[in-house]
């Protein structure tokens, strides 16, 4: 038996060698190189002139900007990303029937999240301006995303719209997995609909629940791109769109003190690591071998 | 068999049911059609706009005033986006498939052999998605820029030969795949690759044609990497993406020639899902069972 | 499926091996060949560019120069190429960065070039050569340059008199008889950008300067920028409906505005019926403005420094600069060279105009603060007085 399990081993670590292989080159390394130079001064060529230790993350803890940054991030993804599960799974549910021009409606839910990001926050940006459509339609002056104390919800509205698609596709796929029979029993036991999907579809769904919490959660925990362009790069108005990774990105890429991006960067992962280890002791416990 | 229709077959027949029934149908229907309608229009505003002139293409109203179709014969003579797309099929089609077969073979490792250290090595994936793109930038392009795998595109399908997220979810959809068929496989002496192939591969179309879908459209959408590895001084390289940018400037963004463009863009993604989408069918797990 | 999948893979293979031994094309011995990099601005600059560029290839036949656009994060991928010592040989610096990438040690320092070349650099204007020299280090030739003038409306400033204002005071008259008039139909007579960008002019236009912030002359200039908005005559680009100022005037929310060069092209192909006048940025007790100066400058690690210098050399200098101007996208940055007609409102900025940017390596690091700042002040919930402390402080690095 010992030969067998020494086999399977074996076959073990060559399927995921080569995955290995490239995570280490390009992500492990990379973060161990940061944790590097997080304790030095670090310029573009490389070290600088100063003594070594620890100034770059009492920089970082105690910048209250940092502080903001991780308070929008907070609130960002604690409203994203239930949304885009909801949505998402929503989607799914409905694409996953026999209904007329299935075909349609499976293109047309998925649209927001192909169409090139341009197009689709230029288009937010200008149905939600001070005098876009929206504000026509409620009556109001505000401009969405330019204020300071609606920028991150307008985030969270647009991002939980373009990624539903892609949650739907994640949860279709999780969906197809569901023998046939389950339902068939649920219905001749005459159960309805709703209990159905609440008791049964979706505990059978919790791999897919998971993956997506974890996925998604970090991806939120990692806003820039759209946080970049609404807020042009500087975080504003007044660092409503900081964000940890913006944070990172302009302390590497602007002030060129790439030591105390690093350190923001080891900071944010140590966050993220945490709350995903979290999530697998909770939502991702119940995984056979 | 659908959830709502076996619903439904179990239920005796009662008239006022029925009405009650056809209306709740009825008004599921408008509330889709509303919100694909909603889901429609970003596309419907590109569509239009790559048809308006310039100083028009600032207005909001769907019907160009006057339309023209200078837009277009722009993209296709001044830009090359004939060798663009092509580029970026090229890519698209390579990573996806290398990602297909590592994350395959990966994920099924993950979830269903086991090996010394395998929750210690699925820790690393997923914590390679806390490791975002800006903080690692300079350590993979100094790397490999000493490598010469900058300016061609040998270095952007290196480094994306496989992710995590395409690994992590094979694994997840894998562990969802009842144990019976690989104990029949067993019992009929198939060793992991033989299981695999045979038995695994084809029980998780599902998850392929989402995996196919997604990655295709994630390398197709990617600006960022291909701008830093190859997007400089090699306009031969340019895919799509770096095509529109082309477009872009900070005081006189060419919106109909944008739009235009993002339209020729988001076709192949299209025709990818919808070629794909129709593997995702119940049943095909569970017909595996019976059978 | 799965023999199809067989298949795939084996090609997938070959292809990958194909692409990894894919290798660029190499030159002749006797051409030195060089890079030439910057941003894009529109594709009638990329178009000129490019021709000068020929130009330039056809009289120096020893020199080859190949010219390429970053379509992109231009910052970012100049910053990954200089850590990985493979950076262009010549390429665009904005004024903003000159200070503190030539303090990080990738900019090439060109004064002994400029003795052995015997090179004249007294015709550049001294402000904007000051953008790129540190103590007595030049770091780079400006190329061209731009000031901020006022953009009127012209039905709109006919409606409130006709005669454009010419310092605070006539400002303010004007933008009064617009409001009262209601000339913008629901918009603001003037539009303001959040943004010291803009801001800083009127704080030389006070007397006061970067370097002394917490003067009562700086005070002064931001209370009156930030006091026409709370008077209603003024607001942000965002209010009106627009990502920029010069939006707001080609949508009629805005009658006076106040950019440089760049709005021209801008209002040309998108706003072609608006009809706007350019006039002179407005004095207070002095005249103050900003010169928005981009220079190129040579990689310190660039492989071929002689030829590179050639090329900088010549855009810079009057041939290549009068060549670069021609189509009136830019200013010369050089007494020498004359612009195309029509630009005298920008051009007699040049005596009071302060280039953006100052040489100061913690300019970059300091502008986000100062945004983000006066975005606070403007909303209320910052002071004036802390916001020039929290600036001064951030410029001190």
């Amino acid at each position: 038996m010992l030969g067998a399990r020494l086999r399977e081993a074996g076959w073990g670590y060559a399927f995921v060698a080569v995955p290995i292989v490239v995570f280490g080159l390009f992500f492990v390394y990379p973060f161990g190189y940061a944790m590097y130079i997080s304790f030095f001064h670090w310029g573009i060529l490389g070290k600088q002139a100063g003594a070594s230790g620890t100034f770059n993350y009492h920089a970082v803890l105690h910048d209250p900007i940092f502080h903001i940054a991780l308070k929008n991030i907070a609130e960002y993804t604690i409203g994203v990303v239930p949304l885009e599960m909801a949505l998402g799974l929503s989607l799914a549910l409905v694409i996953n029937q026999k209904i007329h021009g299935r075909n349609f409606f499976r293109s047309a839910f998925y649209f927001p999240s192909i169409a090139s990001s341009v197009a689709i926050t230029t288009i937010m940006l200008y149905i939600f301006n001070s005098d876009g459509l929206f504000n026509h339609i409620i009556g109001s002056h505000t401009p969405w995303f330019q204020s300071a104390g609606t920028a991150i919800w307008s985030l969270v509205g647009l991002n939980a719209w373009t990624t539903s698609g892609t949650v739907m596709i994640y949860y279709l796929a999780g969906l197809q997995a569901i023998s046939t029979d389950v339902y068939e029993a649920a219905a001749l036991d005459n159960t309805g609909a709703w209990r159905t999907f609440w008791k049964i579809t979706f505990p059978l769904l919790r791999p897919a629940h998971f993956f997506v919490l974890v996925v998604f959660g970090i991806g939120a925990l990692k806003l820039f791109d759209q946080a970049f362009i609404v807020g042009g790069g500087s975080g504003g108005p007044n660092n409503a769109t900081q964000t940890p990774v913006l944070y990172i990105y302009r302390d590497a890429f602007s002030n060129f003190d790439f030591g105390k991006a690093a350190a923001a960067g080891v900071v944010l992962f140590v966050i993220i690591f945490t709350l995903t280890l979290v999530q697998r002791m909770t939502v991702g416990r119940q995984e056979a071998a | 068999m659908t959830l709502q229709t076996s619903v439904a077959a179990a239920e005796p027949f009662i008239p006022g049911r029925a009405r009650a029934a056809v209306a709740r149908k009825a008004f599921f229907y408008v509330v889709i059609a509303v919100v694909a309608a909603v889901f429609f229009i970003p596309f419907l505003w590109t569509l239009a706009t790559s048809f308006k002139t310039i100083p028009d293409s600032v207005n909001v109203h769907l019907i160009p005033h006057p339309w023209t179709s200078s837009a277009w014969r722009a993209i296709w003579t001044q830009y090359d986006f004939k060798l663009y797309i092509k580029n970026s099929l090229f890519l698209a089609v390579v990573v996806t498939g290398c990602n297909l077969v590592l994350s395959g073979l990966g994920g099924y490792a993950f979830a269903r052999l086991k090996f010394p250290g395998r929750e210690l090595l699925f820790l690393l994936v997923l914590g390679t998605l806390m490791v975002p793109d800006q903080l690692r930038l300079i350590p993979v392009f100094v790397m490999l820029t000493n490598w010469h795998l900058i300016g061609s595109f040998s270095g952007y399908i290196l480094i994306n030969l496989v992710t995590a997220t395409n690994l992590f979810f094979m694994r997840q959809y894998f562990l969802t795949i009842p144990k019976d068929f690989e104990e029949a496989a067993k019992l009929d002496g198939a060793g992991p690759i033989k299981t695999f192939w045979k038995i695994m591969l084809p029980l998780a179309l599902p998850a392929i044609s989402a995996l196919v879908i997604l990655q295709f459209q994630g390398t197709w959408n990617d600006f960022f990497w291909p701008l830093i590895l190859f997007g400089q001084g090699s306009p031969h390289l340019y895919t799509v993406q770096l095509g529109l940018a082309e477009l872009n400037f900070t005081y006189s963004t060419l919106w109909p020639q944008i739009c235009a463009g993002s339209v020729i863009a988001i076709l192949p993604i299209l025709v990818v899902f919808l070629a794909f989408q129709r593997y995702f069918i119940s049943g095909v797990v569970s017909a595996g069972v019976k059978g | 499926m799965r023999k199809r999948l067989g298949v795939i893979l084996g090609l997938l293979i070959a292809v990958v091996l194909l692409a990894a031994t894919a290798q660029a094309g190499t030159r002749g011995s006797k051409v030195t060949t060089i890079t030439l990099s910057g941003w894009s601005s529109g594709p009638d600059e990329d178009a000129l560019l490019q021709q000068v560029v020929n130009n330039f290839n056809k009289s120096h036949p020893s020199i080859h120069v190949d010219y390429s656009v970053i379509n992109g994060d231009y910052g970012t991928a100049m910053t990954a190429r200089f850590a990985a010592h493979n950076p262009p040989d010549v390429f665009y610096v904005d004024s903003s960065v000159a200070g503190s990438w030539a303090q990080q040690g990738v900019l090439q320092p060109l004064n002994r070039y400029i003795k052995s070349s015997k090179y004249d650099t007294s015709k550049f204007f001294p402000s904007l050569l000051g953008a790129f020299t540190v103590g007595k280090t030049i770091y780079g030739f400006p190329k061209d340059w731009s000031p901020l003038a006022m953009e009127i409306n012209k039905g709109m400033l006919g409606q409130a008199g006709g005669k454009a204002p010419t310092n605070w005071a006539s400002l303010l008259k004007v933008a009064q008889t617009m409001a009262a008039k209601n000339v913008t139909n629901g918009g603001k007579p003037i539009c303001l950008s959040p943004d010291w960008a803009r801001m800083l002019a009127f704080v030389y236009q006070a007397g006061g300067s970067l370097s002394n912030l917490t003067s009562p002359a700086a005070a002064a200039a931001v209370n009156f920028y930030v006091g026409l908005m709370n008077k209603g005559l003024a607001t942000t680009p965002d209010k009106l409906g627009s990502g920029w100022c010069g939006e707001a005037l080609g949508k009629g929310k805005a009658a006076i505005i106040f950019e440089g060069n760049w709005v021209l092209p801008y209002m040309k192909s998108t706003y072609p019926n608006v009809q706007y006048g350019v006039f002179p940025m407005i004095k207070d007790k002095t005249g103050g403005n900003l010169a928005f100066t981009v220079s190129y400058s040579l990689a310190k690690d660039s492989k071929n420094k002689p030829a590179a210098w050639t090329l900088l050399s010549w855009l810079t200098g009057k041939q290549g600069m009068t060549q670069w101007v021609s189509k009136g996208l830019a200013l010369p940055s050089r007494s020498d060279v004359k612009a195309i007609g029509g630009r005298q409102a920008f051009l007699s900025a040049a005596p009071y105009a302060h280039g953006w940017g100052f040489g100061n390596p913690h300019f970059s690091a300091a502008y986000t603060v100062m945004n983000n700042d006066l975005t606070a002040v403007i909303a209320g919930s910052k002071s004036v007085a802390a916001m020039l402390s929290d600036v001064a402080s951030a410029l001190k690095g």
